[in-house]
């Protein structure tokens, strides 16, 4: 992607966001254009393809969310959602409709353009094969439970154990290769999210968390056992499962 | 007086009064009653022994008639006659029978020279006793030989002898008191039953509406308002509840999209704002402003926060609160804060998972604005899981804790724009710990030199 720039596609409805924030991608060497609703933003994308789109939910006439719905399903492009709530449900609905990230307005410029980067790096490694249909299905493993679009873990009690998203990233990472030895530097490009800066110095650390919250005793790891000089390997059997819509 | 045993409820105080006046009115009535049979019996007797006296004194039916004696005497108790007044020592005079005995006689044109009404016990009386072992069958029917006898002597005007009429006293019948009470029983049951029952249709309804009242505190969403139901007082009072109800809801539910679109139309700029101080040259400046717009931002969620807690329709989940305490910790961790995490144990409760992490992120946010350092723990008591935050910083002066809960409230020491936020995150962290049933406790760390050392704060949630 470094050979020709990134277009992106700002849809907002908010002139006074929407012109500074273009003008402040531009600089960081994007291609931006810009929307004022879904329907200018439907007849831009019959011209051109950005590579991905900036979506505010809240929008007179066609909400973000159905706007949303159409790009992921009839063009598969990568969003970023926009949005002045911060409520979980609304980032429930937004993950579940397939965006790929979101942002809570006000957010810092800069770290919309290391999501940008993050979601479009994601995308390039040829995740492109459906990601929404694969992380819908949950995982099961040694009773334990984790729905991977509402990053909810469930204790073979039925009780939720909140887990941060380092964490989260970390246990999907485990979990898609159960009874494998992965070292830190596969655990480390595989859960790199937005804290990736944080994260590179402590795949122990995370690992040492997410154990004192789903082992019986963390001193003695049952479920993510330690290799010495090889990583960590998640000692239990996972099933995929697809919950039943109720 | 002991009030413990007076029934506190619309329910049995009716009753137990109804039931009150009711064995009133029956007392009354039965006085009565037993005072018209006291008379009643008082005036037969009366004519009894006036009838004898007054029927035949001269002859004797026995002499007149031998063949039909025998049954003559089966229907009367024949006349003693004696020279001397019947009177015995021990015997007590009644004038008030004398005196009704002597009118009734002086009505029927009998001339008293003298008149005696006295009564003995039976078993003293010798003629009886003697007449009853020639006709006992006759006697044993009329006279209670347990029972007492009245006699009454007459000496005519002009007569040489003394007639002694002789009369059983019957005892205080009960039978009109078995029918009082009979009735009392009956009236009990048709009137303090069918009060029964009227009541309950009265506080089955009120009870409801008592629960709804209470359930409705905080959170409105009661779902359907509730059914009319008892008689028309207690209709139109759920009527005027519900309507009640239904307004709250709707300045609750106005309240809520009027603060989203506060939120949404003050966050849109904010963001503008964000972004265009990108184009700030001067980092420390930059940084500066972008404080200021986080600060701003922070207090905006704290308002629509504490104006959303009361109503959160979040549902409530078993979590693992030493899991969700921990990860809150490790947030500030991350960021580089002086927090650590010390004993925990593992309690899981039915919480708002988003909302709790907030009350305890902004307890340890307090922590480290005015102290610097935070140090985290969860332990259990037998009520209540207790999550404690101490910092070490100056504390708050004893009297003025209570204060520090209310909006908009700052310790006196940081009083200036620096430390930022607007004071309303001890504020939300109760409102938040009371939507879970539990409470926020604020205390002074004493050191060991006896200085303050520190604030503790203490989210107690129910077990």
């Amino acid at each position: 992607m470094s050979e020709s720039p990134v277009r992106l596609l700002l849809v907002d409805d908010e002139a006074s966001l929407r012109e500074p924030l273009a003008d402040y991608l531009s600089r960081q060497g994007f291609v931006v254009q810009q929307a004022a609703d879904a329907a200018k933003a439907r007849s831009a994308l019959l011209e051109d393809m950005p590579d991905l789109v900036l979506l505010d939910i809240m929008m007179p006439g066609e909400d973000g969310i159905s706007l949303c719905r159409h790009l992921v399903e009839s063009r598969n492009l990568p969003v970023i959602f926009l949005t002045a709530k911060g409520e979980s449900t609304d980032r429930i609905v937004g993950l579940e409709i397939g965006a790929d990230d979101y942002v809570v307005k006000p957010f810092e410029p800069r770290e919309l353009v290391a999501r940008i980067r993050s979601v479009l790096r994601r995308t390039a490694k040829g995740a492109v094969a459906g990601p929404a249909a694969a992380s819908e299905a949950h995982y099961e493993f040694d009773g334990w439970q984790l729905d991977p679009l509402k990053r909810r873990l469930v204790d073979p009690e039925g009780t939720v154990v909140p887990i941060s998203s380092a964490e989260f990233r970390l246990l999907v990472a485990l979990l898609d290769h159960p009874q494998q030895v992965m070292d830190r530097d596969r655990l480390l490009d595989m859960v790199q999210g937005r804290e990736a800066h944080l994260f590179d110095r402590a795949v122990d650390n995370q690992v040492s968390r997410l154990r004192r919250k789903i082992e019986v005793d963390s001193r003695d790891p049952k479920l993510i056992q330690t290799v010495w000089g090889g990583g960590y390997i998640l000692a239990a059997e996972v099933k995929r499962f697809t919950p039943e819509v109720n | 007086m002991n009030r413990r045993f007076l029934p506190k409820s619309m329910h049995g105080q009716m009753l137990l009064s109804v039931a009150l006046a009711l064995l009133a009115a029956q007392l009354l009535s039965g006085i009565l009653l037993y005072r018209a049979e006291q008379r009643r019996i008082e005036s037969t007797l009366i004519s009894q022994l006036a009838f004898q006296l007054v029927r035949d004194p001269q002859i004797d039916l026995r002499g007149e008639n031998p063949r039909s004696g025998r049954r003559a005497e089966r229907r009367r108790l024949r006349l003693e006659r004696v020279l001397e007044s019947p009177q015995l020592r021990g015997d007590m005079r009644d004038p008030e029978r004398e005196a009704a005995l002597r009118e009734v006689l002086q009505e029927q044109g009998v001339e008293v020279a003298q008149l005696v009404v006295l009564s003995r016990p039976f078993s003293r009386d010798r003629y009886l006793m003697r007449r009853m072992r020639e006709a006992p069958d006759l006697y044993r029917e009329t006279f209670d030989s347990d029972g007492m006898v009245v006699l009454a002597g007459l000496k005519r005007a002009n007569a040489d002898r003394w007639m002694v009429a002789r009369a059983p006293l019957r005892s205080r019948s009960v039978r009109a008191f078995r029918g009082v009470i009979f009735q009392t029983l009956i009236l009990y049951a048709v009137l303090v039953g069918g009060l029964a029952l009227l009541l309950r249709r009265i506080s089955r309804p009120l009870a409801a509406l008592t629960a709804r009242v209470e359930r409705f505190g905080g959170i409105a969403d009661t779902g359907e308002p509730m059914k009319l139901s008892g008689p028309e007082d207690t209709r139109r009072l759920i009527a005027a509840h519900n309507a009640m109800e239904a307004r709250i809801a709707n300045l609750l539910d106005e309240k809520n999209v009027m603060l989203g679109a506060i939120g949404h139309d003050l966050k849109t700029p904010l963001a503008a704002l964000r972004v265009r101080i990108e184009s700030v040259e001067d980092d420390t400046e930059r940084a500066k402003m972008a404080r200021t717009i986080e600060d701003i931002t922070d207090t905006l969620d704290d308002i629509l926060s504490l104006a959303r807690v009361g109503r959160s329709s979040d549902p409530l989940e078993r979590t693992d609160i030493s899991a969700l305490v921990a990860s809150v910790v490790e947030e500030y961790e991350d960021m580089g804060e002086d927090v650590a995490l010390g004993e925990t144990v593992r309690v899981a409760l039915p919480v708002r998972a988003t909302w709790l992490r907030r009350a305890i992120r902004n307890l340890i946010g307090n922590a480290l604005r005015y102290g610097s350092q935070a140090r985290i723990g969860l332990r259990r008591d037998e009520t209540h899981a207790i999550i404690r935050i101490a910092d070490t910083g100056p504390g708050i002066p004893e009297g003025e804790i209570a204060a520090m809960l209310e909006p908009f409230t700052r310790g006196e020491s940081s009083r200036n724009r620096e430390t930022g936020g607007a004071g309303l995150g001890l504020t939300l962290a109760r409102a938040i710990a009371e939507q879970h049933g539990g409470s926020l406790a604020l205390a002074n760390r004493i050191g060991a030199d006896g200085s303050i050392a520190g604030l503790v704060a203490e989210i107690r949630l129910p077990l």
